[in-house]
């Protein structure tokens, strides 16, 4: 069945991507009670444990994980100048500061593989590991996600799906970004420094 | 579509404005469709089964409780048949039938839109739930769980690779509910027609986004609670295992976390379908309609902050216990305001005994009921007594089942005409009620004495002094199964004999009724204008942009 191309007037564009932003929020804030349910969980395994960590356990070492937070977090803030650029409509400013993101992202993650083999520690070896991998687990999921969202989000603004006054995606993948900074922030704290 | 003078500050009405023609597939209109209707007609169907199936296991363990120590089932098939019956009711029935079926029938309808606002999530959301309700009954095959509706480990982390299939299966259905409770929330907020302010919204569609914001929230958690156990059962990572460090309290906590704020998930709506029926039935406005609409909204908020009382024997700190119990107890006021509500709206009214009103009838006695044994377990010294027993079971069943479930067939007699273009048979209907009222007082009064005895739940034999009651509960048990093909038979008979219902066969004065029934596929022509709220009996109807030809109160 054809169906005629409707190009939506800015009074449905505005609206269209309000229910869907509201939308995303709500998607965040529910990913959020998942992290939180691990965080609980893990808070409570180590306030009902006889020792912590648990004998055996070696802490994951800190300064690699101070330096992969720099990097998260410079990427927060890049996106952050991409995200100006799109808004003051220069190009290149975007273009510049969305691949930075791109790769200092990528760069958490290569960080965080390091980290993965180079601990003794497992996730089934401890309740400590349990939570240790499953929160950083999801959360490096989460950033692969986000990488690849700003992928596509880069190429669709590239073809001109995303303008100065449109651009619901980017503003999505930037609150996704934000979000998956501020759980690292929470992580960070709990594994690395409590 | 028609532009002019919409009031400024509510929802702009060219949210979906456009009339596209209905599909002409048949698997795009009725197996992969985007309406909300026909999508809320699915979830019936589905979850009308799966109450069939789940009904059958409770009359096996009724015939297996028949006598004190009885054969019909093993032992263990027992443990399987109720782990399976209270897992199939609450998330496979209760659930899915009150926000997946009334949820999306009524709340697009009520509040004068043309569909939710994420159509494709909504198809998602319902087509993880047949898959999900599969994998629940196939654990049979594989052993299914044998720990209750709860699953407390360690029993849960011991049974065979069925308890697995249990974990996705609910999962499935948490994710189903978690973007279903996300996508009716921003239709609320964003798609209301213009003129209808909160307060101005029925009292369904409150009811319906106090669950959504419910359902958001509390099954997140509890799908992040069953990938613990999950990954725990599958990759031996210890959460909840005390040999390996874990704590079986944890998943008490984070499944109670969500089971408690479940419980209003499968009780709201139902709330929200007696505040619609009762002033309809009586034709006058509801008495207390920002009071009812508010306490929706605080029960909401204090649901999540009581899930312990359920944990009161699990050694809890003495101060933790006193605080869950006076946190209950204040849940108990905003429930009480609604049945003041109600009870002062049917005051002196000219009440109309038709079948929805009759049910809802039944559903304020028998929820009234449950709700005053619930604040008796939530006492702690009284709940160390009850605790484990048939009391709970009984407790349950009257919220649940006298609540949950006589809302959900309030509501199918309320809205059948709508939905179908034809009404049920009265008569038929008021038989069903009577004799589904009786039975269910018959099955689950006595469970209360039985329980204050002593007598143990989740147990296959028992103690011969409780024979007498358990034979007469388990006969009327058998009835009450029965009473429920006198709905069927109705409901069949309908399709073909029912009488023609027209746009409003009740008289009703919120928006659903102002268009034809069954609703086209877009609703409404014109999105309406909505000059004021929906209970104002005497008043003329307070809608601008409506056919005027249908939007007239039939006088019976
Ligand atoms: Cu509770």
């Amino acid at each position: 069945m054809a169906k005629a191309l409707h190009v939506p007037s800015d009074a449905e564009y505005a609206d269209v991507s309000s229910q869907r932003l509201l939308g995303f929020l709500f998607f965040l804030i529910s990913d959020c009670v998942i992290f939180g349910d691990f965080i609980f969980s893990y808070l409570y395994l180590r306030d009902v444990a006889p020792v912590w960590p648990p004998p055996g356990i070696e802490r994951p070492y800190l300064y690699l994980a101070a330096v992969n937070s720099m990097v998260l977090f410079g990427s927060g803030a890049t996106m952050h100048y991409a995200m100006e650029g799109i808004r003051r409509d220069r190009r290149r400013q975007f273009v510049a500061f969305i691949l930075a993101t791109i790769v200092l992202g990528s760069l958490f993650l290569a960080g965080q593989a390091y980290e993965y083999t180079h601990l003794h520690d497992t996730w089934a070896g401890s309740t400590f590991g349990a939570s240790f991998f499953t929160l950083t687990g999801l959360h490096g999921f989460h950033v692969l996600i986000g990488v690849i969202y700003l992928i596509t989000v880069f190429i669709q603004t590239l073809r001109g799906t995303y303008t100065q006054q449109r651009h619901f995606g980017l503003t999505a993948a930037t609150l996704y970004w934000h979000f998956v900074d501020v759980i690292w922030v929470a992580l960070f704290f709990l594994f690395y420094i409590y | 579509m028609n532009e002019q003078s919409a009031p400024v500050g509510t929802v702009a009405s060219h949210v979906g404005g456009h009339i596209h023609p209905p599909p002409d597939s048949f698997v795009k209109k009725y197996i992969f469709s985007l309406d909300h209707k026909v999508i809320a007609v699915q979830y019936f169907i589905t979850g009308g089964l799966f109450f069939i199936l789940a009904g059958l296991l409770a009359e096996l363990m009724r015939a297996q409780l028949m006598g004190p120590n009885n054969h019909v089932l093993s032992v263990e098939t027992y443990n399987e048949a109720y782990s399976v019956h209270g897992s199939a009711m609450v998330w496979l029935v209760i659930i899915p039938l009150l926000t997946g079926g009334f949820g999306n029938l009524v709340m697009p309808l009520q509040i004068g839109a043309r569909d939710v606002a994420f159509p494709w999530l909504n198809m998602l959301s319902f087509w993880l739930f047949p898959p999900a309700g599969i994998l629940l009954f196939a654990s049979f095959l594989f052993g299914a769980p044998q720990a209750g509706w709860t699953e407390y480990p360690p029993i849960s982390l011991q049974m065979p690779f069925g308890t697995s299939l249990w974990c996705l299966a609910i999962f499935l259905i948490g994710v189903s509910a978690t973007i279903t409770g996300l996508n009716f929330l921003v239709t609320i907020v964003k798609m209301r027609a213009p003129g209808m302010t909160y307060t101005r919204m029925p009292l369904f569609v409150w009811a319906t986004g106090t669950t959504a914001l419910l359902s958001m929230i509390a099954t997140a958690n509890l799908s992040a609670a069953l990938a613990g156990l999950f990954i725990e059962r599958t990759f031996g990572v210890p959460f909840y295992n005390v040999a390996r460090g874990g704590a079986p309290v944890l998943w008490q906590h984070v499944f109670w976390f969500y089971s408690h704020p479940a419980v209003y998930i499968m009780i709201l709506p139902a709330f929200g379908i007696v505040s619609e029926i009762i002033p309809t039935f009586v034709r006058r406005p509801i008495f207390g309609y920002k009071m009812i609409a508010y306490s929706s909204a605080a029960i909401g908020l204090l649901s999540f902050m009581v899930w312990a009382h359920h944990m009161f024997t699990s050694g809890l700190a003495h101060w933790e216990q006193l605080l869950f119990m006076a946190l209950t107890m204040a849940i108990a006021i905003p429930t009480g305001i609604k049945i003041f509500s109600w009870v002062a709206t049917l005051w002196g009214g000219k009440i109309r005994l038709d079948t929805p009103l009759l049910f809802v009838l039944g559903f304020l006695s028998t929820f009234t009921f449950g709700g005053i044994t619930g604040i008796m377990l939530a006492s702690v010294p009284a709940d160390i007594h009850e605790h484990g027993t048939y009391f709970v079971v009984a407790h349950l069943h009257y919220v649940l089942f006298g609540g949950s479930v006589f809302g959900i067939f309030a509501g199918l007699y309320y809205w059948w005409p709508k939905m179908t273009g034809r009404l049920l048979d009265e008569r038929l209907g008021k038989i069903h009620f009577w004799l589904m009222f009786t039975a269910f007082n018959a099955t689950f009064l006595p469970m209360h004495w039985i329980g204050l005895l002593g007598m143990p739940r989740r147990v296959a034999t028992y103690d011969p002094v409780y024979a007498g009651t358990n034979e007469f509960v388990s006969i009327s048990a058998f009835v009450l199964g029965f009473s429920f093909l006198i709905f069927l038979y109705n409901a069949l008979r309908s399709a073909r004999h029912g009488e023609i219902a027209g746009p409003n066969p009740w008289g009703a004065r919120t928006l659903e009724w102002m268009i034809p029934s069954p609703a086209p596929y877009y609703n409404f022509k014109d999105i309406p204008i909505v000059l004021s709220g929906p209970y104002e009996y005497g008043a003329p109807l307070p809608y601008a942009n409506i056919r005027q030809d249908l939007a007239t109160v039939p006088v019976h």
